[in-house]
């Protein structure tokens, strides 16, 4: 195990040295740079963008370019935010906590809602009801996201005034308290309920389909012909099969935790990674683009290992070495 | 069935279509007027008597970037936080005419000022506001470490340039008589240099310390700012909302409001916010204009804005290493043929369109409520006339000579014309530029339409990039109204590359105090000979002027807005 760690870990260097010259070459492939926004004859003038592209290093020949930045990137120096004028690093490290607050609070709605339509599914196929929740899963799937949180605002927020419409937290409240927690519960509530209600369609089925396949095994057939109650088989035999291989689904979450929701966090003004990544593109701040991409790749990539592990851990069968 | 999916299919569509209405935010023009300066006159309100004590939510529709600092700021939204905490030490009126604020001025010369500042103004931090505190926002901008854009305020000062290469420690235009008066030296005498002079001074007690390269990135810029206006920071959090209290030791009376709260509410959701009551006071887009009005609730104000949109002509290439205009190009060289495309496009019309009824038709490059607009009886108003348009063309030779529907070059070659507009997300920018193209095919100029990447827009521009023709823009203006940056033939920003050395004379006599002195209405005549010119030869086509929208709940009172924007927060009051 641990040499097959060791070595998916090494393959990964090549991997990071491509996706680095791809995120970099497509950063500078972009027309106009991160000065091209501030044509503006009241505040400035043609010298000072002349002069800050020369500080600021973008008159260099681009392998040069591309060697200072991997440079600074290995030593963890991600660079300086052209938009925020303070280091990359710090940026990021302002908006995480609410992303992985938002981010985790969706996955466990998904988790929830998932394992009881899953259980129901898998208990009932081809039911009325299993139908009507494929339907539902499939449909929620389709919707896009920003639709979704329009209308989410809009009728729960507007309309019956159950929750905030944006931000994530109420600045009025002390910070540290209980109602300060309170309210930053209240506030992600409505952006992880949209983010988390509209992807559980690949857990559902996927617990629906093994929990069928696990119901034929014939480990079920001894239970029952044992006597044992159908509650228990289901609910003890067959779904601890069945949910082991969803944890390997955790490894591919892994990612997207961090990526946060670019559209939703946009929409509730939800100051999170996924806000800053699309105005970061926006407003071409590539020292934060390219960071948050080359995160993003790395994450991707680490969850992919962590999902082959744990593979290998929750099902003994399957050798990694 | 089939009856049940065409149902479907609708009513997705109008998802999207109400979703797309709804996120139709900023507009991707390159300059916004972020100048706005508060207006501290004195007002009587006609809402009733000021409350004291209450709180008033503002909302700002993008995340701030947090740089809290009128010498570091970026963009717009930074500004309108800066502007209720902090204020200039020179105002502007209604005719955008500099007023005494904290500070008062004498010059005879227009070269050298004495400024006298007010005692007894105070930071939120309780220290007092000297000029020392003024000429460190000076060092620190013409700093060679300093990275915002705002040296060409301080670059007019005498000895600025040396003090920026390190050849002097002080700038040598900078003479500190006591703690509250201070001399000033410009380079040369010119009309504006009062106008173009940087009017915010920097905290030295807090900033002093910091070095000049990391200030932008310090506590008090970011998250613990200061300033001398009416409201003090009291938190904030990043990227989505600000927490501001009345600052008791304000210099200039009483301050009506316990507390604002600035948020940050996305453009899909302003309409139900204000509905609501969850803000009581936001700029509007014109899009959402419409949908706000109805309300009952909210009044919506509109204010003259300092903004123009034009449909310009590429007549030129610029050499920007030798700073002039190197190569005419022919195509449009004919003004017969411009005046017939203005001729031909409805502009009341386009405007009502696009941005429901909040915009007004301009003919010429300066908006209307600057003193030195021309007044448009003075001007050609090239009122939507295709038939005129038609005789225009058939006069200058561009006639249809082979039956295509189309009109030919005189030479009798085909005649396209290319236009090009930038593209954001916003969806009405296809549709509005489409349009225009459709009101030259209809007196039969056959037209071309290129939506072009925003960025990569203006980079073209810039470079005089072939596939340029005839482009949409927006400029606007600050309280100087000198056009001088986007105009003049030795502009990198004069996109149109008109070259016109009688008109760029105007300009420069507009400027020498040798001919008009300090005499304003000299310098306004001067403009509007300008302005005649530029009408007369249509460099670019004049289209419209934005209106400022700012919705406002019922509660709130005592504003007033005018040209340079909103009146002192500190006047603004809640009815309980």
């Amino acid at each position: 195990m641990l040499k097959y760690t060791v070595r998916r870990l090494l393959g990964m260097i090549p991997m990071l040295i491509l996706i680095s010259v791809v995120v970099f070459s497509l950063a500078k492939l972009m027309p106009g740079d991160s000065l091209s926004g501030e044509i503006d004859p009241l505040n400035t003038n043609p010298q000072y963008i002349a002069e800050m592209r020369e500080k600021l290093g973008y008159n260099e020949p681009l392998p040069v370019q591309y060697f200072n930045w991997v440079t600074d990137f290995v030593q963890g120096d991600f660079g300086k935010s052209t938009r925020f004028k303070v280091p990359v690093a710090d940026v990021i490290k302002e908006k995480l906590p609410n992303t992985l607050f938002l981010g985790v609070t969706s996955l466990l709605i998904t988790y929830i809602l998932a394992f009881l339509m899953g259980m129901y599914s898998g208990r009932k196929p081809y039911t009325i009801g299993d139908n009507a929740i494929a339907g539902l899963n499939y449909v929620m799937l389709a919707i896009p996201s920003f639709v979704a949180a329009v209308f989410a605002i809009y009728f729960f927020s507007f309309h019956l005034n159950w929750f905030p419409f944006g931000g994530s937290v109420d600045i009025q409240v002390e910070e540290g308290t209980l109602e300060y927690w309170i309210s930053r519960f209240h506030h992600v509530l409505l952006p992880a309920l949209v983010l988390g209600t509209l992807s559980t369609a690949s857990y559902t089925q996927f617990l629906r389909n093994d929990i069928i396949e696990n119901s034929r095994k014939d480990f079920v057939r001894t239970a029952r012909a044992k006597g044992t109650p159908m509650k228990k088989i289901y609910n003890v035999h067959i779904l601890r099969n069945s949910i082991i291989p969803l944890v390997t689904f955790l490894g591919f979450d892994f990612a997207a935790l961090i990526g946060g929701a670019i559209i939703t966090e946009t929409i509730f003004t939800y100051p999170g990674i996924g806000q800053l990544f699309l105005n970061s593109v926006t407003t071409q701040d590539y020292p934060t683009l390219m960071a948050l991409t080359m995160l993003l790749s790395f994450l991707t990539l680490a969850g992919n290992l962590l999902a082959d592990i744990l593979y290998g851990i929750v099902d003994p069968r399957i050798r990694l070495d | 069935m089939k009856n049940n999916k065409r149902f479907w299919l609708i009513a997705m569509f109008l998802t999207l279509a109400a979703f797309l209405a709804a996120c139709s935010g900023s507009d991707g023009d390159a300059s916004k007027d972020d100048s706005s300066t508060d207006d501290s006159k004195d007002s009587a309100t006609a809402e009733g008597e000021p409350q004291k004590g209450g709180t008033m939510v503002y909302g700002i529709d993008a995340p701030p970037e947090g740089l809290f600092n009128s010498a570091f700021y970026g963009i717009a939204t930074d500004a309108e936080v800066i502007g209720l905490f902090d204020e200039a030490l020179i105002d502007y009126n209604e005719k955008l005419e500099p007023q005494p604020n904290v500070a008062s001025w004498t010059t005879e010369d227009n070269k050298v000022f004495n400024f006298k500042f007010k005692e007894g103004v105070k930071w939120h931090n309780g220290e007092e506001l000297t000029v020392n505190d003024w000429v460190f926002a000076f060092e620190t901008i013409a700093s060679p470490d300093y990275d915002g854009p705002r040296y060409s305020n301080v670059q007019t000062i005498e000895g600025a340039e040396a003090f920026r290469s390190g050849k002097a420690d002080t700038i040598s235009g900078v003479e500190v008589v006591n703690d509250h008066e201070i001399n000033i030296t410009f380079d040369e005498a010119r009309v504006n240099n009062l106008t173009n002079l940087w009017p915010y001074p920097l905290p030295e007690s807090v900033l002093g310390d910091v070095p000049v390269a990391e200030m932008s990135a310090s506590e008090w810029v970011r998250t613990t700012p200061i300033g001398i206006g009416p409201f003090k920071v009291d938190k904030i959090v990043p990227g989505e909302s600000v927490e501001l209290s009345r600052f008791d030791e304000y210099w200039n009376g009483d301050v009506n409001l316990d507390k604002i709260i600035v948020r940050v509410i996305d453009n899909s959701s302003v309409v139900g916010a204000l509905q609501n009551g969850d803000v009581d006071m936001i700029s509007l887009q014109p899009v959402s204009g419409p949908e706000v009005e109805p309300l009952e609730n909210v009044d919506i104000i509109t204010y003259p804005g300092l903004s123009y949109y034009y449909v310009g002509f590429k007549l030129g290439k610029f050499d920007n290493a030798k700073q002039t205009i190197s190569e005419e190009l022919p195509k449009y060289q004919s003004k017969e043929l411009r005046q017939a495309m203005m001729y031909a496009i409805n502009r009341q019309e386009w405007a009502d369109a696009f941005f429901f009824g909040y915009a007004k038709v301009v003919n010429k490059p300066v908006p209307t409520s600057h003193w030195n607009a021309a007044d448009d009886s003075d001007l050609n108003t090239y009122d939507y006339d295709p038939e005129k348009a038609k005789e225009l063309l058939d006069a200058a030779g561009y006639v249809d000579t082979n039956g295509d529907g189309f009109r030919e070059d005189p030479n009798g070659d085909e005649f396209v014309v290319k236009f090009s507009h930038y593209a954001t997300g916003n969806p009405t920018f296809e549709p509005r530029a489409q349009a225009i193209t459709q009101y030259w095919e209809e007196v039969g100029i056959q037209s071309e339409l290129e939506m072009v990447e925003v960025n990569l827009y203006y980079e073209m521009l810039e470079k005089d990039d072939p596939s340029m023709e005839t482009f949409f823009g927006g400029w606007s203006t600050g309280s100087d109204p000198d056009p001088s940056a986007t105009w003049k033939a030795d502009q990198l920003w004069n996109y149109t590359r008109y070259n016109n050395p009688e008109a760029d004379k105007l300009l420069d006599d507009a400027l020498n105090i040798d001919i008009v002195g300090t005499d304003q209405q000299k310098r306004a005549d001067l403009y509007i000979e300008w302005q005649k010119i530029v009408n007369e030869e249509v460099p670019m086509l004049y289209i419209a002027e934005l209106e400022e929208i700012v919705a406002l709940n019922k509660r709130v009172g005592g504003t007033e807005y005018d040209v340079s924007g909103s009146n002192s927060p500190a006047k603004w009051f809640v009815k309980k």
